[in-house]
């Protein structure tokens, strides 16, 4: 094998209405893809009974599945109660930590969470003034700390972040300026620079762009599904 | 009558924060007595409670719902990134 295919997508938003109406469009994944990547906001409202219908969806699948949780995931406070579902459905949910998986005999590390917001580099929040600011953007700085540690220590032979916000403003041309600060942060991608990743996946911005750079040249896909327009997006890595 | 400005980001705040819908994308515009809804969603099934938590959030207006539903067909290409 001398590439990795990988189908990603993220904000699915799967909620009890859509039971049984997304899983037919991963038929025959496993002659397109060799896993499946799913960037966050896997539900609406964020209830274990949505993710209970995720897991459904997901389950036994014929590739492997690595998902992290979105902020719509985090709403109804049940994330830890979503997470052991879809593990319990044997799907790896990462929550600033890593998985590898065995494709072909060529090891891919996944790394990653549902990262957080906070602005680009010369127009971002800073950890000054009063405490909720501080904490903001501290969330962030404390993610991507993780992220670091987590792809520090990933031994693979191609590496990728997975995460639901944004590394990068390129992809998330079409949205409103004014809400970017909350659809991404820069130090996710000053993380991903600092290590050997081949490709960042994110969602999170509805209305944004495909495809963008980090300052460090990594690739960076925005696979939310209204920007693919479809179940899952397909990325080869050589 | 409340300004259409207040009343058009009062319906956005609602249609984000009510648990009936938490949508956080949907576009809010207001001219004179008529609301207009845009954006996308992921199933039909929110389509309808969208414009009934924005026409109970600013009554008196008509609501005209232009919200569409994402189409999720399977990919026809793969990019190859060498």
């Amino acid at each position: 094998m001398d590439e990795i295919r990988i189908a990603a997508v993220a904000d699915i938003h799967l909620g009890e209405g859509m039971r049984g109406r997304f899983r037919p469009q991963l038929d025959g994944i496993e002659d397109r893809a060799d896993v499946l990547l799913v960037g966050g906001d896997l539900t609406r409202h964020g209830t274990l009974d949505e993710g209970q219908v995720v897991a459904h969806e997901l389950r036994d699948l014929p590739v492997p599945v690595i998902a992290v949780l979105g902020n719509h995931d985090y709403h109804s406070d049940q994330n830890i109660e979503i997470i052991e579902c879809l593990r319990d459905a044997g799907i790896s949910v990462l929550d600033d930590s890593s998985d590898v998986v065995s494709v072909g005999g060529m090891r891919l590390g996944v790394a990653g969470g549902k990262g957080f917001g906070g602005g680009f580099a010369g127009k971002c929040a800073s950890e000054f003034g009063e405490p909720e600011t501080k904490a903001f953007v501290r969330h962030t700085r404390e993610i991507a700390e993780r992220w670091r540690h987590a792809l520090k220590d990933l031994e693979a032979d191609k590496k990728v972040l997975l995460s639901h916000y944004s590394p990068v403003k390129e992809t998330l041309v079409g949205e409103p300026l004014e809400i970017y600060p909350f659809l991404g942060s820069y130090l996710l991608a000053e993380a991903a620079d600092a290590a050997e990743v081949d490709l960042i996946i994110h969602g999170h911005a509805h209305k944004g762009t495909e495809k963008g750079l980090t300052p460090g040249g990594i690739r960076v896909r925005n696979v939310a599904m209204p920007v693919i327009g479809a179940a899952y997006a397909l990325y080869c890595i050589a | 009558m409340d300004t259409p400005h207040y009343v058009a980001a009062r319906v956005q705040q609602a249609l984000a924060e009510d648990d009936r819908t938490n949508e956080l994308g949907i576009q809010v515009y207001v001219r004179g007595n008529q609301l207009f809804l845009r954006g996308q969603v992921t199933g039909d099934a929110q389509l309808d409670v969208l414009g009934q938590v924005a026409a109970e959030t600013a009554p008196g207006m008509t609501v005209h719902n232009e919200i569409t539903v994402v189409e999720v067909t399977k990919p026809e290409t793969e990019e190859h990134l060498g």
